[in-house]
Order: C-alpha cells, then structure tokens, then sequence
C-alpha cells in the first residue's frame, strides 16, 4: 500500500508587519514634513554684467526712487512719509515718466523683515526692474 | 417545539480596506509634504505676492523673530554658521542660501547675514516667503 502525503496548503502571508511599517512611514511623513506654501524673494543675484551700484543716492535724482523704512516699517521717500497706497501710486507715477526707473532700498536695521519685503513686493508689482537694498555699513 | 437559529458567526474584518487607506494617506503625505529642514523655533515668513518658486537644495538659515539663528535646522551662532557657510561655499561655489526669516525678526540679522554671504561670494541669496492673496 502507498502511503501519499497530503499535499501542504499554502501558508499564508502576514500582513500585520507591512502595516506596521506603512503606519510608522506614515506617522514619519506627517511629523517631519512641511506642509507650508513656500516661495522666495531674490535678495542678491550675482551677475557678472551688472553695473556698479551708484555711490550716491539722491532722493531727487532723475529715474531713482530711495525709500527709507523706518524701525516701525513706516516709509520715507525724501521728506515724504507715505503709506503702502501713496509709494504705489508714486512708483506708478515715476514708472510713467521713466520706465527704467531704479529703487534703492534702506531699511532700518530695527525694521521687521515683513517691510522690507512688502516695499520689495510693491516695487516688483509696479514694473520696477532695477531694485537694489542699501546697507549702511558698521564704522571700523 | 421551539425552532431555534443557529446563531450566525461573526464575519472576519477583512483589513485590506485599512491597508489601502493607509497606503493612499502615505502616498499623499509623500507627494504633498516638503523634507526641508524645519527650523528649531517657529519661523512665520514674510508674505509676498511676487513670490517665485523656491530653488531646491542649497543651506537654509533660519532667523527667529528674536534673532536666534539655525543652519539647516540646527541652532548655532551667527559666527558658526558664517564659518560653516564658508566652507560649504569653498566646497560648492554655486551655492544657494536660503534665508528662512521670520516675519517680525530685525532687519540688521538678515542683512548683516546677506553681507557676509554677498563677501563670501555666494551668487544665490533667496529670501523665504509665503504667497499672499492679491
């Protein structure tokens, strides 16, 4: 007589490490990663063409604009305080006459960086091309 | 004589319908999700409409509203990270910094960095920014 085996079934895989895995994969993605809405603004862009920034920089000099931004983010076009909707209209009115119109930039270095940012996002919103920030630099 | 159901046996959970949940919030969080170096403090960036898109790769330095600075999520001191970045723009001289400032940090912070960097000779300095609604 022929003794057979049966024949073995299959065993069955568990799925209970896998999903061990993917829930720890998952915790991972959802604690280490950011979920912020991110963009940048160029502050330098090196460009080996440029022309030299000028040395001087009169408020009343023809097709330059300086803004001043005080330690309350308030800005100052000369002898002028005005307010977010008075430099657009500004720029506006200067961009008009002259479409190559340059920005220079001096922040207070007690100012948030929020208004250094916004007077950056006015300009470029204008049409303004040339923008370049002033740093006054420490005395030795 | 009194009938009686057999009493019915319970139905196994099948548990491929949590795997496939699992797998799709894994696969949405990957795609969705930025592996940025966070900062060790909240940082709330300024807001910008002409905001243009974030270049990849590079070192972030994160500045907190109170000044405290971070190189790629470790906190350091403003004279390690200027070495730090020295040595990373030694290394690689198309380098971009990315400056992850906080909202209401000071000025004199992010544009003492910029200087430094501007004399090390980085060619990429981007500020971090959120879009605004215009």
């Amino acid at each position: 007589m022929e003794l057979r085996r049966r024949p073995k079934g299959q065993r069955l895989i568990s799925l209970v490490p896998m999903i061990d895995v993917m829930l720890i994969l998952l915790v991972f993605f959802m604690v280490t990663s950011s979920y912020l809405d991110l963009d940048m603004v160029p502050m330098v862009e090196r460009q080996d063409d440029a022309p030299p920034a000028p040395s001087a920089a009169p408020s009343d000099a023809p097709g330059l604009v300086f803004v001043r931004i005080g330690a309350d983010g308030a800005l100052r076009v000369g002898a002028q305080d005005l307010d977010a909707m008075g430099f657009r209209a500004l720029l506006s009115e200067r961009l008009a006459a002259d479409a190559g119109l340059q920005v220079l930039i001096l922040p207070s270095g007690h100012a948030p960086t929020q208004a250094l940012v916004s007077v950056m996002d006015m300009a470029t919103r204008a049409g303004v091309q040339r923008l370049r920030i002033v740093r006054l630099k420490e005395a030795p | 004589m009194k009938l009686r159901r057999a009493p019915s046996r319970p139905e196994h959970e099948t548990i491929v319908a949590l795997i496939d949940v699992v797998l799709f919030l894994l696969i949405f969080f990957m795609l969705i999700g930025r592996m940025d170096a966070t900062a060790p403090f909240m940082v709330f960036p300024s807001t910008a409409q002409t905001g243009q898109n974030l270049p990849a790769g590079g070192e972030t330095v994160a500045i907190a509203a109170d000044g405290r600075m971070a190189l790629n999520g470790h906190p350091m001191d403003p004279a390690a990270i200027d070495a730090a970045l020295a040595a990373a723009v030694a290394r690689d001289p198309s380098l971009v910094v990315r400056i992850n400032a906080h909202r209401d940090a000071e000025l004199r912070h992010t544009l003492a960095l910029t200087g430094k960097l501007d004399a090390m000779g980085v060619r990429d300095i981007v500020l971090i920014v959120t879009p605004k609604a215009p």
